[in-house]
């Protein structure tokens, strides 16, 4: 059984067409990335699988069931734009919150006790949500997002604003539920998390699906089309614009993509041949990145 | 239900709990209890002294009966007014120069008043009485009856009629009003006025302050961005429900500790004033039960109407100025029932006082006003419920659908045209 099964939805808003004829499964068990330039329709695609939005046409299933208020509360929801009321303790607004995905007060206080010991927050637990760092805020409202078990978790950007060392812990977080048999769906403009995190991704863009599928068939359906490069010497011998489309430069690694029939074996002999000295000549899949630009400015054209 | 139950009880504790409904639901009972206890307590301890005046009697006969007719006794046995000076018929040139020496002595503290009575008084022209303090209204009362009392006496006398005590002759023959209704009759002493005013400015504040509060919190929630996550657990629908019960129960809250008070101040406030101040009384209000469960509905009513109009007003804007902005037509409106209570209280059963009570944003204060004034017909008070709870419901389904979108929409404030295509976004 899939996750969530999106076929053929259209949401418009008066003459704007947010989210165009789009299909798109999420198998169970998976990570699943969302994926598109600002303004593509991920938010509004999210909050339909919510409910929070009603599409215009097309159906919406979620573990088999079309969306309902009941489907709502298999979904813990981080949405791109935070907030908890200021003014309420921490434990309160987290039972309050709770309550509303359907657990019992009693239930709620407990996990949400463990959980404020697990994140490092139970000192702050009867203090006001206005007291709280950036930080910690966050972290309370992923404990918002995950308190009930849910069966789907939707986090969108879940990573923003949050210091490298609370990011690895909700990363952690993350896999950890994902062991346990949730399902993750991730919409996040970082690529690099993409690639380590996702199994399957869809890129939308202008509303409909312009790529989507298994990361890793992407990714070689795309070919070993670009060429890793370290060298020392002069860089000179890159400036082949007849061989190459496209050049990316990391500081001490070259990431040069080949124009298509292009052989990589020529380059390596322009270098020879100009005394460079090469330490790692690797032929790699395209980093997502480049997929991304690809394709949206594919779309864009 | 349960989540609509926990979005309310959440509300409920939220506005509770704040600073200003603590401060509203102690202040108001306080200051019923000021407003009958102050004057009393400021009246028994105001020093009393005589208050010595002088007189210029350009008539030359006014001033001896102006003189016995202030004549009267402060409760501790000394006279309240001595006549310090007459002078009785002065010269144009005598009194110019008088009346700038009493100014001076009235500056000075040395006299607390002067009063000129004019040769054609008994004509018609008008005396006048010169004081630092014309706020003393016993004062001055007590120097223009004196002064009428003299005329009438002067009037009396020139048609042959010798009359020694003019008050005897002028004291008053009270009208008891009494109020008939189908119950029965019952004594009129300003009650069913004061009852009237005190339950309309209720009405016209509670409406504004937990209309005004729904507004808040709508907006809290949009500004906090709370209002996403919400509507990931609940519908948008639900959560308006929710919020307006819980305002709803927080306001009913206020009424219920205000009515105990008012209860407690109408049973023992009497004998508090009369404590402190012999012989003084307050205001009866009188609140039949009847009466009392019909402002119940009507402020119920009222406020479900104007919540909801609030409600959708809260979610359409994503700032303050623009609050400010959307709330003022419908502060207007409120306003308006409030005023138009002039025309329901001269005569609350004129076609216009009918047509004015069943409009259902007027009807909650208008209403109530009529049925404390005098109760209508009660199809009358059936229709205008009805016709509340019909407006309210188209209002409600309205404002749902505007709330609905506009919770998740930030920036600039809707256009009517953008609002128009809001209600027919599915």
């Amino acid at each position: 059984m899939d996750a969530v099964v999106l076929q053929n939805v259209t949401k418009r808003f008066d003459s704007i067409v947010a989210v165009r004829d789009l299909s798109l499964r999420v198998r169970q068990g998976a990570v699943f990335g969302l994926l598109g330039p600002n303004g593509a329709g991920k938010t509004t695609t999210l909050r339909m699988i919510m409910r929070i939005l009603l599409p215009d046409e097309g159906s919406i299933e979620v573990f088999g069931e079309p969306a309902s208020d009941r489907t709502q509360d298999l979904i813990g929801y981080l949405p791109e734009e935070r907030g908890l009321y200021p003014r309420m303790k921490v434990r309160e607004v987290l039972v309050f919150l709770a309550g509303l995905k359907g657990l019992s007060e009693k239930e709620a206080t407990r996990r949400i006790h463990q959980w404020l010991e697990r994140l490092d927050l139970a000192p702050w637990a009867e203090k006001r949500v206005n007291d709280l760092s950036k930080g910690m805020q966050q972290k309370a409202q992923f404990i918002a997002t995950v308190v009930h078990k849910p069966s789907l978790l939707i986090l969108d950007e879940p990573f923003t604003g949050l210091d490298p060392v609370n990011a690895g812990l909700i990363k952690d977080l993350m896999l950890e539920l994902r062991e346990q048999g949730s399902t993750i769906i991730l919409s996040t403009h970082r690529m690099e998390q993409v690639e380590l995190m996702c199994d399957s991704i869809c890129l939308i863009n202008k509303g409909q699906s312009v790529l989507d599928g298994d990361l890793r068939a992407i990714k070689q359906s795309f070919g070993k089309n670009t060429v890793r490069i370290e060298y020392s010497g002069d860089g000179d011998f890159l400036n082949q614009p007849a061989l190459i489309e496209n050049l990316n430069h990391f500081g001490a690694v070259v990431e040069a993509k080949l124009r298509p029939g292009a052989d990589p074996q020529e380059i390596l002999r322009l270098a020879v041949a100009r005394g460079v000295r090469i330490t790692r000549f690797e032929l790699v899949e395209p980093p997502l990145n480049d997929i991304f630009i690809q394709k949206v400015s594919e779309t864009h054209a | 239900m349960r989540k609509i139950w926990l979005v309310m009880k959440r509300e409920y504790l939220a506005r509770v709990r704040t600073r200003s409904f603590i401060i509203g639901t102690v202040a108001f009972p306080l200051m019923m209890i000021g407003v009958i206890a102050l004057p009393a307590i400021l009246l028994r301890h105001q020093s009393a002294h005589t208050l010595k005046i002088t007189i210029l009697d350009q008539t030359g006969e006014m001033a001896a009966r102006v003189t016995q007719g202030l004549d009267q006794k402060l409760p501790n046995g000394e006279p309240a007014y001595q006549v310090v000076k007459t002078v009785q018929e002065p010269s144009d040139e005598d009194e110019e120069k008088l009346r700038a020496e009493l100014r001076a002595q009235v500056n000075q503290g040395k006299l607390d008043g002067f009063l000129v009575i004019p040769k054609a008084v008994l004509e018609g022209d008008s005396a006048t009485f010169h004081t630092r303090n014309p706020g003393d209204l016993e004062f001055a009362g007590a120097v223009r009856s004196a002064v009428r009392e003299a005329a009438i006496a002067e009037r009396l006398e020139e048609r042959g009629l010798q009359i020694d005590n003019v008050r005897d002759l002028v004291g008053g023959v009270e009208v008891t009003l009494v109020k008939v209704t189908k119950e029965g009759e019952v004594e009129e002493k300003g009650q069913t006025l004061a009852t009237a005013l005190v339950m309309m400015v209720v009405l016209y504040v509670t409406l504004l302050v937990y209309g005004l509060a729904t507004l808040r919190s709508v907006l809290e929630e949009k500004t906090t961005r709370m209002s996403e996550v919400l509507v990931s657990s609940l519908r948008a629908f639900h959560l308006l429900v929710g919020k307006l019960l819980g305002v709803a129960a927080a306001g009913f809250t206020q009424y219920l500790i205000w009515t105990i008070s008012a209860a407690l101040v109408a049973a023992y406030g009497g004998l508090v004033a009369s404590a402190v101040r012999p012989g003084s009384s307050i205001p009866h209000i009188v609140l039949p039960i009847s009466t009392l469960v019909y402002l119940i509905i009507f402020y119920l009513g009222g406020y479900f109407l104007y919540a909801s109009l609030y409600a959708a007003a809260g979610a359409m804007v994503s700032s303050d100025e623009d609050a400010q902005q959307v709330q003022m037509p419908l502060t207007v409106l409120v306003l308006l029932g409030y005023m138009m209570f002039i025309v329901v209280m001269r005569n609350p059963n004129s076609t216009l006082s009918i047509v004015l009570s069943m409009i259902p944003f007027f009807a909650p204060i208008l209403m109530v006003l009529r049925i404390v004034l005098q109760t209508p017909p009660l199809w009358q008070i059936a229709l205008s419920i009805g016709l509340i709870v019909l407006t309210t419901t188209g209002i409600l389904y309205v404002s749902a659908k505007i709330y609905r979108v506009g919770i998740l929409m930030y920036g600039k404030r809707p256009s009517v045209v953008e609002l128009w295509r809001w209600l027919r976004y599915t």
